[in-house]
Formats: structure tokens, sequence, C-alpha cells
């Protein structure tokens, strides 16, 4: 249990940092090199990889959305999620996603872009119309937001610390060969559910700005249409 | 069973209950995904050109139906590693 639980490395004023914060230190050092390296000397590398990931982020969002304006968000999210998840596979490292503050405090980043993109697209009164067009939805509608980000911040925290458990675990009975499945399952579950949370925060974002304004679209048609006949 | 001191019998029953809840919340999930993959492959199979479409709603819903195996399984975590009932009346 000790090599996934957080351990306190040092301590600064009084404030004790753990050993997921340092990791998640070491992957903003390293992804901040690589992408001004990337970016410099070998743009058809970044550019591949800005394709794949609005690929991913437009097959989930309506077919008129302007993705480039939320990709700098999701794009972040889903390069940091796919290293930080699979950073445990290297030795005395531990991932920083196996802590549940790192992924509640990246679901809260996400419930304030969705709230923060929904008022940017239709201001605020129109928003908060949007959100509370019946004023009886409101309350579901909080209950919907604060169970989204819990759930999603527990999905994957539990994926993770699942995984590393597990490899930990048999890596206590067996140390030979026999955790290396296990490993492979690990980098496979870590890319999945960095997928899955880069989709998930790209459906609730176009939730957030786009359906209702086809919904309202519609019914001014509807609203016209019967003007006209 | 029951004449043993109180803290041992929390901890057996905790681990006898935590084993019958893995199992179920193993169980449930795994057969209700592999409901899910069946209708979706085979929809898949029938327009394979809205295969594209299917298999992103397909592994959102996949998470979504994991998410409550994952629930079960933190719970049982607590109740082995860290226990708030032992914690509580005992220490």
């Amino acid at each position: 249990m000790e090599t996934v639980t957080p351990q306190v490395v040092f301590t600064i004023f009084g404030i004790a940092i753990k050993d997921s914060v340092v990791s998640t230190w070491v992957i903003m050092v390293v992804l901040i090199t690589l992408a001004w390296f990337v970016g410099k000397y070998k743009p058809g590398i970044a550019e591949v990889i800005i394709d794949s990931i609005s690929g991913i982020v437009a097959s989930v969002m309506p077919d008129d959305t302007k993705v480039i304006k939320y990709l700098s968000i999701l794009g972040t999210l889903a390069i940091f999620l796919v290293v930080a998840n699979i950073f445990s596979v290297i030795p005395f490292l531990v991932a920083p996603t196996a802590n549940i503050n790192t992924t509640l405090a990246l679901a809260i980043v996400v419930f304030f872009a969705v709230h923060g993109f929904g008022i940017l697209e239709k201001g605020p009164w129109g928003y908060i119309k949007s959100v509370a067009s019946p004023i009886f939805i409101l309350p579901l509608e909080i209950v919907s937001q604060v169970s989204r980000t819990v759930s999603l911040s527990i999905r994957l925290f539990g994926n993770i610390l699942s995984t590393d458990l597990i490899v930990a675990i048999v890596f206590s009975i067996i140390p030979f060969f026999l955790p290396l499945p296990l490993v492979a399952l690990s980098i496979l579950t870590g890319v999945l559910q960095a997928y899955i949370f880069t989709v998930l925060a790209s459906v609730y974002i176009a939730s957030a700005v786009v359906v209702e304004d086809k919904e309202t679209e519609r019914r001014r048609l509807k609203r016209e249409a019967s003007r006209s006949s | 069973m029951w004449e043993l001191d109180p803290p041992t019998l929390i901890t057996v029953l905790t681990i006898i209950f935590s084993s019958i809840g893995i199992v179920l919340g193993c169980v449930v999930p795994a057969i209700m995904e592999g409901i899910a993959t069946k209708q979706a492959l085979e929809s898949m199979a029938r327009q394979p050109e809205a295969a594209n479409d299917l298999r992103t709603t397909l592994l959102i819903s996949m998470a979504l139906l994991e998410s409550t195996a994952i629930y079960v399984l933190l719970v049982i975590l607590i109740l082995i590693f860290v226990n708030p009932l032992l914690d509580r009346f005992f220490i």
C-alpha cells in the first residue's frame, strides 16, 4: 500500500509536499520543454498531434461547432493526462492521477471551463436562461453539474489507483515477468481514461455551448413558420 | 463467531462483506457492458458506415457503466485499508 498512497517528500513552511505534486512538476517541466522543442524545430509532429486531438473532439461535438476555440484546454487535458496516467510505469515514480486531489482539481477546472464557455458564448443572462428555462429545472441542473464533476474525478482516480494497486500487489507476490501484462493493462487503461476524460469534457462543453442554441433556433423557426402560415 | 471481541468481529465482518460486495459490483457492470458491446457490434455489422459514431458512443457509455464498479472498488478499499468504524469506536 505504501507504493500507491502519497508519501511526503519534503515540507515548505510547514506545508507537506507529497510525491504526486513532485510528479506533476516533473511532468510540467518535461511537457513545456517538449512543447517548446517540438514547436520550434519539428512543427510537423505538433501538427499531427493537434490534428488527431481536434478530430477526437470534433467527433463528439455537433458539426457546426468551432472546435479550435476549445482545443487549448481540451488538448492540454489530453496530453497531460496521457503522460500522467502512464507515469507510474517508470520505476520509483508515482502517477499524479492516483491521488484524488489531482483529479478533483482537473474536474473542477472542467466545471469552470464549461460555465465559462457557456457564458462567453451566450452572455450571462442568456446562459442563465438556457440553464433554467423552466425554473424548476434549476435544482436538477445543479445536482447534475455537481455529480458529473464528482464522477469525472472519481472515475479517473479509481481506474488509475486500481491498476497501480494490482501491479503493486502482483509485484509483491511474484516479482518476475508476471507483472508485465498487468503493466501493459495499466498503460492501456491510462490512455483509455485520458481519452474518456477528454471526450466527456468536450461533451459537457458542447452541451453548455451548442444544444440549447439549436433548440432555440428550432423554436424560432417553428414560430416564424406558424406566424407566416 | 459472536464471542469474538468487537474489533476482530468488525474486521471479520468487513472482510466477508467486502468480498460479497466486490463480486456483485464487478459481475453486474460486466454483464451490462457485455450487453452494450453485443448490441453495438450487431449494429456495426448491420451498418458499417455508422461504425465511428457507434464506437465513440460505446466508449463513453462503457466509461459511465464502468464507473459504478469503480465506486464499489473505492468503498471496499476504504473499508479494508482505512476502516472508519474501527477508527471511530476503538482507537
